[in-house]
């Protein structure tokens, strides 16, 4: 590895971290396409900072970037309180006006600004490791290193010291109220470092990757654990492999970084999507059957208690009276008959001593609404599951 | 070129007519769909679809080599679909919210699609030029297929929509009771969202992956302003997207080095803008002005109560008063005196006022109505 | 005297969402003409229980008829009263489109209405005394406006079965004694009414049928016979005293 490639990969993995953090709450609170809107709306701000400063890695560029950003957050939420269109189209309409006056000035000024319409895409990764920070002639490293490491190292101070606020705004707005804690300031408070963050990040990975980098490790993690901790610490470790994997893909395919990085992020999320052990798809897909199947059996068990005439025991009056599927009946029948909970004697269906202990447990919990009791009820009374 | 030149020539010029008419019409149809994204609170699933499907695009492109505008659409089409499909996977089947679904699917596909295209660009042999349009649409590469397939789709759009006015409105308006009537909502709303993104589809040659969704919102939500009628918003609504698009593309086209997709967006959002201050009925201006009129109206009543409590304890109500009783009562000026006069509900002489009997039986049916104007 | 008719009959019906039950095993059976509420406390699947019989939700077991055959068949039979709550009233739409949607099922598909579905639109509206808003945009209503709107769209199905979510939930007094008024008549005319109601204050002035629910059918008969303090006390868990006048 020359020393441009560890370089690289040393800023692609700070971005993901500095944008995996606020990504966690934006995710948390419903507000991932604020981070959307966000990083199209500052283009704008980008671009006259860039007139002013002639440096795209000012940091008065940054801050007027930013105050794009937050001053976007404010804009949809005006229009969203005149009632005139529904919340989601407020944020609709902002950004794609914001970002073409953003994409049309760079267009009008093509000689003057140092950004083309891929770069706003895309971010440079490749060429970040050439702008080099010089004190007093001496070599401090990339740039962007130095402008994005700060920003990290500011996100993550913010995030410790005000880490008890932040999760209790984000669980609970009421209590964070009655605690004292400002749900306007902190909502303001993550909004500002979220558009430092996206402008920060944009000169390296572009306006809408960012919000890959955002929104997927997040995501990712929340599917994994609902711990708040450990939903930070996996999205940072998802963001950085993913960042690493990236540039390694780049290298091999000769494509963009970011685009590969993004690609990676996907690939990982699919992965999680499908295979996380409680929330992916696959295990929820058998457990949905496996429920349905047990709901069935409670269902059918309550309806043997609840009729003693025979004919609404007998074997054929599932199909008919309770509607099932021939399948499902037969399936439930031989769960109850597994699991000892009922007998069939001359085709008619009864409880047994452990079916009616069942029924009788699980019809308690139903009528206190403690549905939530039944499912550790089930794990004693089981033998086999549906 | 200048606007006008462009207006000029688009009576003689073959090539600009194409043009503009393939604009006139994708805004028509963005519109016109567009009015049910926005009723449907799908505004940003558009948003979505568009950056979903451009991988489909850069895929097309490795499989067929061509730059065949058909081609490569159903590549866009079959990636935006899969994306929508995927979006309503992660919402029902996880606990993650429509907004992350949304935002997820958006980054990823458009991030894959820009790996795919900077992986086409370094090819050495690739016929690529042209894949880039798709980021921000350029309305001067459009030719007469493309316009006489944006006619095709719309017009079957169109009778569509003819067709099954009614069965959209309902379902727009309430899912569960159209369900009871016994119509199939899952075919109406098949058939909605196949049109929205076939609608996306058409434009992104036009306006782009970028910024497709505004294309098919701000025509909408501009529209909505102006109306209580659905038929008349969708007209209204397919009118103001024809029009972004015919001025937009004149615009881009007369200046160098611009994106149509940007300008078209501008010129949306300026409609919305107009609409949201001026509009009538749901305008901001107007409905400030009516807040002021209220007001003011509110202020003359309560001074003409206070007169009328105490002309009301002589016996000849028109018995003149002095204006300085009045100065107890903070509510009244000179202005609102004379507007009280000119309602003839008093007399002004001098530093005297008097009650009028038609001053005196308005305050009075003031007292006997307490404010139940619906 | 002839056993009356049997217009609703439930059976063995239990209703998931998301694989956790929220009825349990309901047998319901509702004989034809009569004013009934379903009383219990929130989240006793009173609404489901009508969505369900109305096939929006899919039980996942059990069976539902009116007079005697599937909803499917009988379709033409019922109308609804969603919940208002259910609905964006910021739609841009007037009273009488909404009335006039009670017309769609008749029509079918495609099939547009006419003179003759105005017209009984019109009618409806003139029932719940709204004829003089017929042209007013939904959003300009008042919450008992829009309730007697949604009641209007039910009148015009001409049904035999009406079903109500909660027709009273934010409407004014005024609004209330019109609703309940307009369903003793249709009751006087044969019909039978499902009315999901909260207020059990009003239950034995109101109806003449109850049932209590609570995940299960605790009761369900007369008001007369089964609205009492036992019943009461079983369905809302606490001891439940309510002052009733007999």
């Amino acid at each position: 590895m020359t020393s441009p490639q560890i370089e690289i990969q040393l800023i692609a993995a700070v971005v993901a971290v500095a944008c995996a953090i606020p990504g966690v709450f934006l995710v948390l609170r419903k507000m991932a396409l604020i981070s959307d809107a966000i990083s199209h709306s500052i283009l704008p701000g980008i671009v006259l900072g860039f007139f002013i400063t002639h440096d795209l890695n000012s940091p008065l560029l940054i801050l007027m970037a930013a105050v794009t950003g937050v001053i976007t957050v404010i804009l949809v939420e005006a229009i969203q309180n005149t009632g005139l269109v529904k919340e989601d189209t407020a944020i609709g309409l902002v950004f794609p006006a914001l970002f073409s006056i953003g994409v049309i000035m760079i267009a009008k000024n093509a000689n003057d600004v140092h950004l083309d319409v891929d770069a706003v895409l895309l971010g440079e990764l490749a060429f970040a490791p050439f702008d080099r920070l010089l004190m007093g002639g001496m070599d401090m490293g990339p740039k962007s290193l130095w402008i994005m490491g700060s920003i990290l190292v500011i996100t993550i101070a913010l995030l410790l010291l005000f880490y008890k606020e932040l999760k209790v705004s984000t669980f609970d707005v009421g209590l964070s109220s009655a605690l004292g804690i400002s749900p306007v300031i902190m909502h303001y408070g993550l909004m500002s470092i979220s558009s430092v963050t996206v402008v920060g990040a944009f000169d390296a990975v572009g306006a809408i990757l960012v919000v890959a980098l955002m929104i997927a490790p997040a995501a990712t993690a929340y599917l994994l654990t609902s711990d708040l901790k450990k939903m930070l610490i996996l999205s940072v470790v998802f963001g950085v492999f993913s960042a690493i994997a990236g540039y390694w893909m780049a290298h091999l395919l000769d494509a963009s970084i970011s685009g590969s990085m993004t690609t990676m992020l996907g690939i990982v999320f699919l992965m999680v999507y499908l295979f996380a052990p409680r929330k992916g798809l696959i295990a929820v897909l058998y457990r949905q059957n496996q429920q349905r199947t047990e709901v069935s059996l409670i269902t059918f068990l309550l309806h043997l208690n609840n009729h003693t005439e025979v004919a609404e025991r007998h074997i054929n009056h599932l199909q008919e009276h309770i509607n099932w599927r021939r399948v499902r009946s037969k399936t439930v029948v031989e769960l109850a008959l597994k699991n000892n909970m009922i007998e069939i004697e001359d085709e008619v269906v009864s409880l047994t001593q452990k079916g009616k202990e069942f029924t009788d447990l699980a019809l308690e919990y139903i009528l206190t609404n403690k549905d939530e009791k039944i499912e550790p009820m089930k794990d004693d009374f089981f033998l086999f599951r549906g | 070129m200048d606007i006008l030149e462009y207006f000029q020539l688009v009576t003689t010029d073959y090539t600009l007519r194409t043009i503009t008419l393939g604009t006139a019409v994708l805004g028509a149809i963005c519109g016109m769909l567009g009015g049910f994204a926005v009723l449907r609170k799908q505004s940003l699933l558009g948003d979505a679809i568009s950056h979903a499907a451009l991988p489909g695009i850069a895929i097309a492109f490795l499989i067929t080599g061509a730059k065949d505008t058909n081609t490569l659409l159903l590549g866009a089409l079959v990636s935006g679909v899969l994306g929508t499909f995927w979006i309503r996977g992660i919402i029902k089947k996880t606990h993650l919210k429509t907004d992350t679904a949304l935002g997820l699917i958006l980054s990823l596909f458009f991030g894959f699609g820009m790996l795919l295209l900077t992986f086409i660009q370094k090819q050495p042999n690739a016929n690529q030029a042209g894949l880039d349009k798709y980021l921000f649409g350029q309305a001067a590469t459009l030719v007469e297929s493309d316009v006489s397939l944006m006619v095709w789709v719309t017009s079957t759009a169109l009778l569509i929509l003819l067709l099954f006015w009614k069965e959209f409105k309902i379902l727009l308006f309430d899912a569960e009771y159209t369900q009871t009537l016994g119509f199939n909502t899952k075919f109406i709303d098949g058939l909605i969202t196949f049109f929205i993104v076939l609608a996306i589809v058409l434009g992104l040659q036009t306006v782009g992956v970028v910024l497709m969704s505004a294309m098919l919102l701000a025509p909408a939500a501009a529209a909505r302003q102006w109306t209580n009628k659905l038929s008349t918003m969708i007209l209204l609504a397919a009118i103001f997207g024809a029009f972004s698009g015919v001025f937009g593309t004149a615009i881009s086209a007369s200046q160098n080095n611009l994106s149509t997709g940007p300008v078209i967006v501008l010129v949306a959002a300026v409609f919305v803008l107009i609409s949201f201050v001026f509009s009538p009925g749901r305008g901001l201006l107007f409905r400030q002005i009516r807040f002021q009129q209220n007001r003011r109206d509110l202020e003359l009543q309560k001074t003409l109560q206070f007169m009328y409590g105490i002309a009301k304890t002589h016996t000849n109500i028109g018995h003149p008063h002095a204006i300085r009783i009045l100065n107890n009562f903070q509510g009244f000026t000179k202005k609102s005196l004379k507007e009280l006069e000119e309602k003839q509900w008093i007399t002004l002489d001098g530093q005297q006022w008097a009650m009028t009997e038609e001053g005196f039986s308005k305050a009075k049916n003031l007292y006997n109505q307490p404010s139940n104007n619906d | 005297m002839s056993e009356p008719k049997i217009a609703i009959q439930v059976d063995d019906l239990t209703v998931a969402y998301n694989y956790k039950p929220v009825l349990w095993d309901i047998d319901l059976h509702v004989p034809e003409g009569v004013l009934m509420a379903i009383v219990g406390p929130n989240g006793a699947g009173k609404s489901t229980l009508i969505k369900a019989i109305l096939g929006i939700l899919d039980p996942i077991a059990g069976s539902v008829a009116i007079y005697g055959k599937p909803y499917e068949k009988q379709r033409k039979l019922v109308a609804y009263v969603p919940q208002k709550g259910s609905v964006d009233w910021d739609f841009p739409t007037t009273a009488l489109d909404v009335v006039m949607m009670g017309t769609y099922g008749q029509l079918g598909w495609i099939k547009r209405p006419g003179s003759k579905e105005k017209k009984a639109s019109l009618e409806a509206l003139e029932k719940v005394g709204m004829l003089a808003f017929k042209n007013r945009q939904i959003s300009q209503l008042s919450g008992g406006q829009q309730q007697r709107v949604f009641l209007a769209r039910a009148l015009v199905q001409d049904a035999s079965i009406y079903f109500m979510d909660e027709p009273f939930q934010g409407v004014d007094a005024t609004t209330e004694i019109a609703i309940i008024n307009i369903l003793k008549e249709l009751r006087k005319a044969g019909k039978t009414v499902v009315v999901v109601h909260h207020d059990l204050q009003t239950v034995p002035e109101y109806f003449d049928w109850v049932t209590f629910l609570n995940v299960k059918k605790i009761a369900t008969g007369p008001v007369k016979e089964i609205f009492n303090d036992d019943n009461l006390t079983k369905t809302y868990g606490i001891n439940y005293k309510v002052a009733v006048n007999k």
